[in-house]
């Protein structure tokens, strides 16, 4: 029997004065390792903290294996947090913390004694017993924390944004440490980040959150190489924007044209006419030199500018048609192979374009913002 | 290459430029902040110094020294803070009060301070602002108020240990409520949430969580109060009935105003080591509970915050 389906219907949440979450339908199947991925401030703590049981809907379901836990105290609900900063009790050694829950269950003595070792020993932590969370490192707390999360054999898992507070290269080992630990417990992970490429790497599905609604379902590569909106398009690593026209719309394949140049795109299953927006991936244009024959889906371009990313040279070329467009180029050794003048031309593969009504979810500027301070009551 | 005016500007040459250059060292400590406080504390602790000296004089003076005796202690068999029944009283009488006091103050103060933080919404500010009168109100009003209240409305309570009693527990309240409330915040909500996802129900993560938690605060608030009560003049003096309710500061007031003798700076010194060893306790204790959080570089806002012991 597979625990730990999560269905959400209709779910909102508001404060006095924002709607932090607004009415969201989801469906996570049992075992799955999901991410809410989106900008500060775009309510995914507050869809988490309602399937915890720390906010209480202002209306919507939440079914946990089939049960309305809308308004279930979070001390009767099966899922276990690991939160943010940890919220390891720091008046009680590892142990202790590990044991808290158990003994919150009267479990006996000897059960208690055996689950926590085998949860330390899960988490790499055994002989850290007697440790006090002021005496871990920041790696230590997080797995102590997932310990006294996971000895509790809860349905589900809720992380939020649980690698936040580590430096970049812990956090790379850690997410594929968690992501085998995940596979190895078979429970869901409902997990959330700003991050992409953690939430690319890590999930077998993803949501992309923006402003209290859910932009885009799908597993990593779909969202990635699919994006249905802009936004998606631009939070999830940079996209190149076009303004084009649309010359004809089929599911097969599309044709624009941008400022003169007529471009073919892959299907849109969209209804599109008039204005719309192309969008296409750094990496999947190609730079030819100048002067190569010319053919479908080429624009002239000048190199503006070169940058030296390390594992990629980044390109930057402004085409004919007007935009200034990101290339990436992989860095073979060699040096830098463009320079500033360059004429050259650009190539883009038709099944790497894809067309976006302009209007939907239309807020990519908010890619790269400045992670705001989140308010200090909403973790 | 230093040119000459340089090299004449450069500290060292004559004792006060020498001075100067040590007092401006913009590289080391703020040297003008320090002398200033070592200052005032000299200042404030030279006239307790001498008080307590001479309350070790062998004779009967408070101003002219003769040598060191603990006659004023016990050895004396009339006027000796052992021997002398109003000087005995007035000690037992203080303790009783600060003893009841700390009792009775800081559990309702600790409620308070959790419903006031824990309550969201309508008339919470409000109650946050009324705990915070006693603070500001002056002590004599509020020994007269009490006299009226006992007085004129709740008649069945008498002046004497009972009133004063409830006179220290009323203001004394207040910094409970603060100083708890203080680490409450600092708290926050997290340890009691992780705590409800650990399957604790709200009361059980007060007791194992929370309460834990705020010990430290507990302590020292307990310490504080001691400290007050033990110090007051004037509620203990309004809602006095004379004679047995007099307290050590009621006491050592009227004395000074007939014939004073050491034996006042005994009962003075007693008075302050017994509060000094409590407050002492009280802040060891909030170090021994905080220093994982003080080791982690977290801030402990509550006492440290609240009186500047760190
Ligand atoms: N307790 C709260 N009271 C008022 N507003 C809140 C509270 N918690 C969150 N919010 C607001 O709800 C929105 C979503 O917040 P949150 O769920 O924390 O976003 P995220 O986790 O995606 O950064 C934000 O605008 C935030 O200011
Ligand atoms: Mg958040």
């Amino acid at each position: 029997m597979a625990r730990g389906e999560i269905e959400l219907s209709n779910l909102t949440k508001e404060f006095a004065d924002v709607r932090a979450v607004d009415g969201i339908d989801l469906h996570v199947p049992a075992g799955e390792f999901f991410s809410l991925l989106g900008p500060s401030g775009c309510g995914k703590t507050t869809t988490l903290r309602m399937i915890a049981g720390f906010e209480r809907p202002t209306s919507g379901q939440i079914l946990l294996d089939g049960t309305d836990v809308a308004y279930t105290p979070p001390h009767h609900r099966n899922v276990n947090t690991v939160f943010q900063n940890y919220a390891l009790f720091p008046h009680l050694n590892v142990y202790d913390n590990i044991a808290f829950g158990l003994k919150r269950a009267k479990r006996p003595k000897q059960e208690i004694r055996e689950r926590v070792g085998k949860a330390l020993e899960l988490v790499q932590l055994s002989g850290y017993e007697r440790r006090k969370s002021s005496q871990l490192s920041g790696g230590q707390q997080q797995r102590v924390a997932l310990a006294r999360a996971l000895v509790l054999n809860p349905a589900v898992l809720l992380l939020d944004e649980p690698l936040g507070a580590l430096d970049a290269k812990l956090r790379k080992a850690l997410q594929l440490e968690l992501k085998s630990l995940q596979q190895e417990v078979g429970i869901t992970f409902l997990y959330v980040t700003h991050d992409q490429e953690e939430a690319l790497t890590m999930s077998d599905r993803l949501a992309v959150m923006n402003g209290g609604h859910i932009e885009q379902v799908g597993a990593p590569q779909d969202v990635y190489e699919d994006p249905e909106t802009l936004f998606v398009a631009d939070f999830l690593g940079v996209s190149n924007l076009m303004e084009a026209r649309i010359v004809n719309a089929a599911a097969s394949a599309c044709k624009v044209a941008v400022d003169g140049y007529e471009l073919e795109t892959r299907g849109t299953e969209l209804d599109v006419t008039g204005e719309a927006k192309i969008v296409i991936r750094p990496e999947r244009i190609e730079l030819e030199t100048h002067g190569s024959p010319a053919g479908a889906n080429r624009v002239p371009g000048m190199v503006e500018r070169v940058v030296y990313v390390g594992s990629a040279i980044q390109v930057i070329v402004r085409a004919a048609t007007g935009e200034s467009l990101q290339v990436l180029v992989q860095n073979t050794g060699g040096g830098i192979p463009y320079e500033q003048g360059t004429p050259v031309q650009l190539h883009l593969p038709a099944d790497a374009l894809r067309v976006l009504p302009s209007g939907i979810g239309d807020a990519p500027s908010l890619k790269g913002e400045e992670q705001v301070e989140e308010p200090a009551a909403a973790d | 290459m230093t040119s000459i005016a340089e090299r004449e500007a450069r500290p060292g040459f004559s004792p006060l430029a020498r001075l100067r250059g040590w007092l401006r060292n913009p590289w080391g400590r703020p040297r003008f902040l320090v002398l200033v406080t070592w200052a005032y504390i000299l200042w404030s602790i030279v006239p307790v110094l001498i008080a307590v000296q001479f309350s070790f004089n062998a004779s009967r003076s408070r101003t002219v020294w003769d040598s060191f005796s603990t006659r004023w202690y016990w050895g004396d068999p009339v006027d000796s803070v052992w021997h002398d029944p109003t000087l005995r009283h007035a000690l037992v009488q203080s303790f009783k009060l600060a003893g009841a006091d700390v009792l009775i103050a800081v559990p309702i103060g600790v409620l308070l301070a959790l419903g006031l933080a824990r309550w969201r919404g309508r008339g919470s500010g409000l109650s946050n602002f009324v705990m915070l009168f006693p603070l500001v109100t002056p002590e004599i009003v509020m020994g007269v108020s009490l006299l009226l209240v006992f007085s004129e409305l709740f008649t069945f309570i008498h002046t004497g240990t009972v009133a004063q009693i409830l006179g220290h527990v009323t203001f004394s309240i207040s910094f409970v409520v603060v100083i708890v409330r203080g680490r409450l915040f600092s708290i926050g909500r997290q340890y009691e949430e992780a705590a409800a996802d650990l399957g604790a129900s709200p009361f059980v993560a007060l007791t194992r969580v929370l309460l834990p938690l705020l010990t430290p605060a507990i302590v020292a608030s307990a310490a504080v109060v001691f400290a007050i009560s033990a110090d007051d003049f004037v509620i203990s003096q309004w809602l006095s009935q004379g004679g047995d309710t007099d307290t050590v500061p009621i006491r050592i007031y009227s004395a000074t105003r007939a014939a004073p003798l050491p034996s006042v700076n005994a009962i003075a010194t007693i008075m302050m080591i017994s509060t000094l060893l409590i407050v002492t306790v009280g802040f060891l204790t909030w170090r021994f509970f905080t220093r994982g959080e003080r080791r982690a570089g977290k801030s402990a806002e509550d006492f440290g915050g609240a009186f500047n012991l760190t």
